[in-house]
């Protein structure tokens, strides 16, 4: 195994320890999520897990995996502002959700 | 960083060379420029006839294709638009035009306006041309993606213009596609139209995809020397900031028509609600319009800035150029463009008021719509302070400029009243908002395209057009859009609706028809004029008069290029280094009245200025 | 850009500023290619993320009730069911070749040409089994009278976000799949090493494609993560 650096690649290399660790804690990090199914939490308690862990687990894929960790900021704020976009279109379409299950128990059921 | 008012004239230690290897000696040297990061681009020469003309890798020759292209759907659009102007002002006359035949006009309109004519225009057309040019590179970074960009939309146009052709027609939902009307019978072309229109914008967006990741990474990664973000012109802003909302902004849109595609053709209830049809109660049921609206709309409002920000970038180099004067506020001119460019994402419910959705919707984006007016307002008044006494030449050009500035704010004004909510509510659907969009939307962009054309046809053709048969191209088509769209705002005050297929009878609609009359006969003048235009070029081409390097004296790189019109490779041997932002017009003490960006520092020390 | 050069430069968030205000290149050290495709990926989360928003307000507004989604996708062991049996195990392989894959990056930069493709090659067979178990899960679900315009479960949109999503994720998995096993011959072969030319755009081979391919696949495998947590978990 060549450990040399060739000099036209940005990339540094990593040892393969930090891969096999990321990899390893995905893996308990899925089983943990798989676990507030089989434990049947419900409510705030199932979502607030399943959200944390699914945020976990994308964390590390990003940060390790896809090497955005050791990337300069330059890169990784450009890839991750425009997620403010995302988060303010799931903010309004949950309310939306709200309004129009609001309005359909009121017309189907309540008839109003 | 580049200061711009700082370099001109007073000797300065290099200020744009970070030295990476950090050695003293090179500050000193007032013409240091930091050395290249990347070894030259490896481009691939077409040889034979096919790959040097048809998937010709380069840029030119494929923004080119596109602007030919646009320009091919646009004429179908325009060609569209007077078929219903003329069934809205002399429908006696046009007997043939029915309901659907009207609607199915709108509908195609519309979408090869908005998306085929002006975005491809403005992104593929003159993005494709400028940006490896003005940046300073010799052609995009992906050039085979780049073609195979070109032949989707080329595929994209085929698929749109054959809807005109199948059984039903093509679709007359409007060019908004709303659900569930779309795909149900009684709404013409719900057959096969509306299948085809899906199917072409999803391969429109495809293809822009690919031709967006070039233009980005273009502009981001492969400058040349001394040509720093806030060095570029803002023509390259513009289209910089447009490509980086549609690669945003189109996902959405590819979201929604592959949902509705199901809808239709898979039956399933993305959209549809329960409907009960004639009497039949359908299959669907559970289906939601607004969120058909919410993700078209998402894509819908960054859609309008992407046409909007590149004439705003073009058009202020047009300015400063034809007004021999830097553009004012240069910096917050790029920050508008992106400050708009960000907060497009938004405001888009602004154009769902009246759709039924979540009542406190109105409150947030009313608030980020005016918001936006701000950045937008801004830039207005920085290219008339960059008029104010300036030494402008009133050229075909220029004109186009002072048109875009005239129909711009007044479409702007007429943004602020559907802006907010409960002026929108009696606005709404009315003329008025169609005058407000085609003010905005249409006439401004299309003067810049227009004043564009005039300012970069030497370049590419080597040639000048007539400024003879220019001025009254000029005239004619901005008198003539006027008189179609400032009346139009008052038949929306008094009410009258849009798409709807004849003035029916009634008090009020009986004294529109006057007007619409006289909309009519001004928009086939109009129309009529965009000969003088299309004969201007063609015979320009041949007996028009030669250009010569840089004949509008003007400062960017793509006036730099070793031959013109620029060849393969754009810079010949070597590529240039850039020591300057674009807008060194009339500087004081400089031998000429511009000062191009591979100036360096040291040909324009020690000048003489005179004290004023 | 050498290592050298990039640890020169300025970090943090004066590194940004710096980077956006120099000439050239506002990225340091990523090349075009790298760049391009996560420009892509960014262009392709906010595709998923609507889709997964549309999801979100067709389940959230039903009046019908949602299926529940442990009993429809689970296995039966033997007589006992066991809830997200298949998808545990499709995440599994999943993460798996994501795993194989950032390896193949480390040692395509290493220049290990044998290690380099024979996890490329692990990475794609990965890819395949995930596929493949993909289509089971749908053949099981048609079996059991799922459409994508009803199903004998619950609400009607169950079905056509099912499909839509699963297929769409599905469809990014094969794509990835077959550059994999098109990068595997390439890498065997020594294109790499040697820089052959690609036979559609003529650009010299290099082994920052294996990186941006990895790029590609994690992205595919983050995909995963959500549509696991929000379709199957929630």
């Amino acid at each position: 195994m060549d450990e040399t650096q060739n000099k036209e690649q940005s990339a540094s290399t990593h040892k393969i320890g930090i891969y096999l660790w990321i990899w390893g804690l995905l893996f308990v990090l899925s089983f943990f999520s798989y676990m507030v199914d089989w434990f049947a939490f419900q409510g705030l308690l199932r979502w607030g897990l399943i959200l944390f862990f699914m945020f976990l687990k994308a964390g590390l894929i990003m940060a390790f995996f896809m090497h955005l960790f050791w990337e300069r900021y330059a890169l990784v704020n450009v890839l991750l502002w425009p997620m403010t976009a995302i988060a303010c279109f799931i903010v309004l379409m949950a309310a939306e959700a709200e309004y129009t299950v609001f309005t359909r128990a009121l017309y189907f059921f309540i008839g109003g | 960083m580049s200061d711009e008012y700082n370099q001109n004239n007073t000797p300065l230690e290099a200020q744009s060379s970070e030295t990476m290897s950090g050695s003293s000696s090179s500050k000193t040297d007032i013409d240091y420029v930091r050395p290249a990061e990347l070894s030259e681009q490896d481009l691939y020469h077409g040889k034979s006839f096919i790959t040097k003309w048809i998937f010709c890798q380069d840029a030119k020759v494929i923004g080119v294709q596109y602007f030919l292209t646009a320009v091919f759907t646009g004429i179908v659009g325009l060609v569209l638009s007077w078929l219903m102007r003329l069934q809205l002002g002399f429908p006696e006359l046009v007997p043939f035009i029915t309901a659907e035949h009207y609607y199915q006009f709108v509908t195609m309109h519309g979408m090869i306006m908005v998306v085929y004519f002006l975005t491809a225009l403005f992104l593929g057309g003159f993005g494709n041309y400028l940006i490896p040019l003005m940046v300073g590179s010799r052609d995009m970074i992906f050039p085979y993606v780049n073609m195979v960009s070109y032949w989707m939309f080329f595929i994209a146009v085929c698929v749109l213009m054959a809807s005109f052709f199948v059984p039903g027609g093509p679709t007359g939902a409007g060019w908004t596609l709303y659900p569930p009307q779309a795909i149900l019978p009684g709404s013409p072309g719900s057959g096969m139209g509306i299948i085809l229109m899906l199917t072409s914008l999803s391969l429109f967006v495809i293809g822009f995809t690919m031709g967006g990741l070039n233009y980005l990474v273009t502009i981001l990664q492969a400058r040349t020397r001394g040509m720093t973000l806030m060095r570029m012109p803002l023509t390259i802003w513009g289209i910089f900031t447009a490509t980086a909302l549609a690669m945003l902004a189109f996902p959405a849109l590819l979201v929604s028509c592959i949902m509705m595609t199901l809808d239709k053709v898979l039956e399933t209830s993305f959209f549809m609600p329960a409907i009960i049809q004639a009497g039949e109660v359908l299959d669907y049921g559970g289906g939601s319009p607004v969120l058909f609206q919410h993700l078209f709309w998402f894509f819908g409002h960054p859609e309008v800035y992407i046409v909007a920000l590149p004439a705003f970038g073009i058009v202020s180099d047009l300015i400063s150029v034809h007004a021999r004067k830097n553009i004012f506020g240069y910096r917050m001119m790029v920050w508008a463009i992106v400050g708009i460019g960000g907060l497009s994402f938004f405001v888009w419910a602004h154009h769902m008021y009246v759709s039924g959705m979540n009542p406190w919707f109105g409150f947030f984006f009313a608030t980020t719509t005016l918001i936006i007016a701000v950045p937008t307002a801004l830039k207005v008044y920085n290219w008339i302070i960059t008029l104010f006494r300036a030494n402008i030449r009133m050229n075909t050009v220029m004109l186009f400029c002072l048109g875009f500035i005239v129909t711009f704010v007044n479409g702007g004004i007429t943004g602020i009243f559907l802006g907010n909510v409960a002026v929108d509510i009696p606005l709404s659907d009315t003329y008025f908002v169609i005058a407000h969009f085609h003010m905005v939307m249409g006439i401004a962009p299309l003067m810049v395209i227009m004043g564009a054309v005039y300012h970069w046809f030497p370049l590419v053709t080597g040639r000048m057009l007539s400024e003879k048969l220019g001025k009254w191209h000029f005239w004619i088509t901005f008198l003539g859009a006027y008189s179609i769209y400032f009346p139009m705002h008052y038949l929306g005050f008094i009410g009258v609706p849009r798409r709807y297929f004849e003035m029916y009878d009634s008090p009020y609609m009986a004294s529109a028809v006057g007007m619409n009359e006289f909309i009519t006969v001004a928009a086939l003048i109009v129309g009529a004029a965009q000969f003088i235009f299309i004969y201007n070029i063609i015979t320009s081409l041949r007996i028009g008069k030669p250009a010569g390097k840089n004949p509008w004296k003007a400062n960017s790189l793509e006036w730099l290029t070793s031959e013109v019109p620029p060849v393969h490779g754009n810079f010949g041997e070597k590529l240039p280094v850039v020591h300057r932002w674009p807008y060194d017009f009339n500087v004081p003490g400089s031998k000429e009245d511009y000062i191009p960006q591979t100036t360096p520092p040291s040909e324009v020390i020690g000048a003489e200025v005179e004290k004023t | 850009m050498s290592d050298n050069t990039l640890n020169n430069l300025p970090g943090g968030y004066k590194g940004m500023a710096h980077d956006m205000g120099s000439d050239q290149t506002a990225f340091k050290g990523v090349q075009w290619g790298k760049f391009m495709m996560w420009i892509f990926l960014l262009s392709d989360t906010f595709i998923f993320s609507c889709f997964l928003i549309s999801y979100m307000k067709g389940r959230s507004s039903t009046v019908v009730d949602w299926p529940n989604t442990s009993e429809v996708f689970s296995l039966h062991v033997g007589s006992v069911p066991v809830p997200l049996l298949l998808i545990a195990i499709m995440t599994f392989v999943l993460i798996t070749s994501s795993g194989t894959m950032a390896l193949a990056v480390k040692f395509g930069y290493e220049k290990n040409r044998k290690m380099c493709a024979w996890l490329v090659l692990a990475t794609a067979i990965g890819g395949l089994t995930f596929v493949g178990m993909q289509m089971f899960e749908w053949s099981k679900l048609i079996h059991e009278g799922v459409r994508p315009w009803s199903n004998p479960f619950g609400a009607k949109q169950f079905g056509s976000f099912f499909f839509m999503i699963t297929g769409f994720h599905g469809v990014h998995v094969s794509i990835g799949v077959i550059f994999l096993f098109i990068f595997a011959r390439k890498t065997f072969r020594g294109d790499f090493d040697t820089g052959k030319r690609g036979f559609f755009t003529s650009q010299k081979s290099d082994y920052v494609a294996i990186e941006i391919l990895g790029l590609y696949w994690h992205f595919v495998d983050l995909v995963w993560v959500f549509i696991f947590a929000f379709f199957y978990l929630w």
